[in-house]
């Protein structure tokens, strides 16, 4: 059952509620906010909702949030983007670990995952890191026992069910499986960020020879 | 008008008291200045809008030369001086051409520096704070250097002197949503001190162990700046200005916005001893806090004693 309750005395916490329902209500609180909130965060299963104290109260926000909780979500439409990465080697150092874990080869974890049709269901922990989601049952790993001081930028990783991508160099407790040349995150671009919650994303295995030549923004930007 | 880095301190950076709240749905951090307080009342003081970008200086901190005449505000206990007398906190100081201003260590473990104008600093993604992380925002995303030139706007406001206090006693708490799993009384009852990883992004605090009822990890939740986070190994950590958009962890406290940058200015291994009020007492502090900054008195032109450089006017 969804709560709304107080988180701190400038902001309200509406959970549990499913992903693509968080994305939607934050999404709807920031394009029309309610008198006196100043932003709106959508968290894997909830959204926190910021407000001015001296300007609103709690109950006048939690009175807004409840009636959007009330309309459909809004399934915003996704856009498909290829990623292009290169698998295992020096770029995917976790590779052979996962495939043991998993009791799979190499080349069946590559298969499995350039093989699904991934969903950006969150964009979290760093700017322009997606989450993505969800990955079949038989690539489901544990994160590394030591993360790393250093996840290298464009790694592309899995844990628990899901995969991500570091947009820079973090560090991670992700178990890397690959390296993507491309770009993910650019302040100084409109938006920021290529990859956005509900766009759909496929994995494009490439050789280490492509990999400097798809370096840079991607096109489709 | 131009302000040269002669020695930049172990940690100053570009900051505004907002940073930019508006880009967490892709992951960005707000940032900002670590007590967004002491920010708007540097900028206060010297006649800047409440956002103006300004310097947050960390420990022990810069040395800067001025090219042209200005007037700058510090706020924040730590010692400082312009040509070698002294610079109070909470009051405007006119500066010549050619002044030295010097910026040392003190009580605080943050000052912040204003200069009438604000300093001119591309905004990116709306904000002049840097993010260190990620690289970008301030001067280059980075700290100050050595040699690093900065720009200062025109000056529009008029000079001010601090009436104001700070509030003094135990920082404040309130529940937060998984006070059902580790009880903020825990809190409140243990004896703390600043740990010595104390960052932007959080105050890790030493002291007894906690522990948490059920799970340790939780489906991650925005945090709002204040939350304090127990991760498995028992160590609290106050979410600060750098703080991730999201955590993993359980949040049974909240720090109250007032209090929020007594906070930042804790040293590492000052004590932090924590009380509990309730909801409608955290909106009271933070009404009283905006009253506070609020108690400011105009300061005359150049002529007075506490803006003119007293002794010579070489």
């Amino acid at each position: 059952m969804t709560r709304v309750r107080p988180f701190g005395e400038a902001a309200l916490l509406v959970d549990p509620l499913p992903g693509v329902e968080a994305q939607s209500l934050a999404a709807s609180l920031r394009s029309e906010p309610p008198d006196g909130a100043t932003g709106a965060v959508a968290g894997r299963a909830s959204v926190l909702v910021e407000f001015d104290p001296l300007r609103t109260d709690a109950d006048a926000v939690a009175a807004v949030i409840e009636e959007r909780l009330g309309r459909p979500a809004a399934l915003v439409p996704g856009r498909q983007r290829r990623i292009p990465v290169v698998y295992g080697g020096a770029m995917g150092p976790d590779l052979a670990d996962v495939a043991e874990h998993c009791h799979l080869e190499a080349a069946e974890v590559i298969e499995r995952h350039a093989g699904s049709e991934l969903t950006v269901e969150f964009i979290g922990f760093a700017p322009g890191f997606p989450y993505l989601g969800a990955l079949p049952e038989e690539l489901r790993v544990p994160r590394l026992a030591t993360p790393r001081t250093r996840t290298p930028a464009g790694s592309v990783a899995l844990a628990d069910g899901m995969s991500g991508i570091y947009p820079a160099e973090l560090p991670g407790g992700w178990r890397v499986i690959g390296r993507t040349p491309v770009t993910l995150f650019d302040p100084h671009r409109e938006p920021p960020a290529y990859l956005m919650p509900g766009d759909r994303v496929r994995f494009e295995p490439i050789d280490e020879t492509a990999f400097a030549r798809r370096a840079g923004a991607p096109a489709d930007w | 008008m131009t302000i040269e880095v002669v020695e930049p301190g172990p940690l100053t950076t570009v900051q505004d008291a907002a940073g930019r709240p508006g880009w967490r749905h892709v992951g960005v951090p707000q940032g900002g200045a670590a007590d967004p307080w002491a920010a708007r009342l540097a900028n206060r003081l010297v006649g800047n809008p409440d956002g103006a970008p300004l310097l947050e200086a960390t420990m022990h901190a810069p040395t800067l030369r001025f090219g042209t005449p200005s007037a700058v505000a510090l706020v924040g206990e730590l010692d400082a001086s312009v040509d070698g007398l002294p610079l109070t906190s909470g009051v405007a100081r006119e500066v010549r051409a050619g002044a030295l201003l010097r910026i040392g260590s003190g009580r605080d473990a943050r000052g912040y520096l204003a200069v009438a104008g604000g300093l001119s600093v591309e905004r990116v993604l709306g904000s002049a704070s840097t993010d260190l992380r990620g690289g970008f925002g301030g001067v280059e995303g980075r700290a100050l250097r050595a040699g690093d030139r900065l720009g200062v706007g025109t000056a529009t406001g008029g000079r001010h002197r601090w009436l104001g206090q700070w509030p003094s006693g135990p920082i404040r708490i309130v529940a937060g949503p998984h006070a059902d799993r580790l009880d903020p009384a825990e809190l409140v009852a243990g004896a703390w001190r600043v740990g010595a990883d104390a960052d932007r992004t959080g105050a890790r605090l030493d002291g007894p162990a906690l522990s948490v009822q059920g799970p340790t990890e939780i489906a991650s939740v925005g945090l709002p700046l204040g939350a304090i986070q127990v991760p498995p190994d028992g160590r609290p950590i106050v979410m600060l200005a750098d703080r991730p958009v999201t955590g993993g962890y359980p949040v049974p406290a909240v720090v109250i916005g007032a209090d929020i940058g007594r906070m930042a200015r804790l040293r590492p291994g000052d004590p932090v001893a924590f009380a509990s009020v309730s909801l409608e007492g955290a909106r009271d502090a933070l009404r009283r806090m905006n009253d506070e900054l609020a108690a400011l008195e105009a300061l005359d032109a150049p002529g007075d004693d506490e803006l003119g450089w007293a002794g010579s006017h070489g």
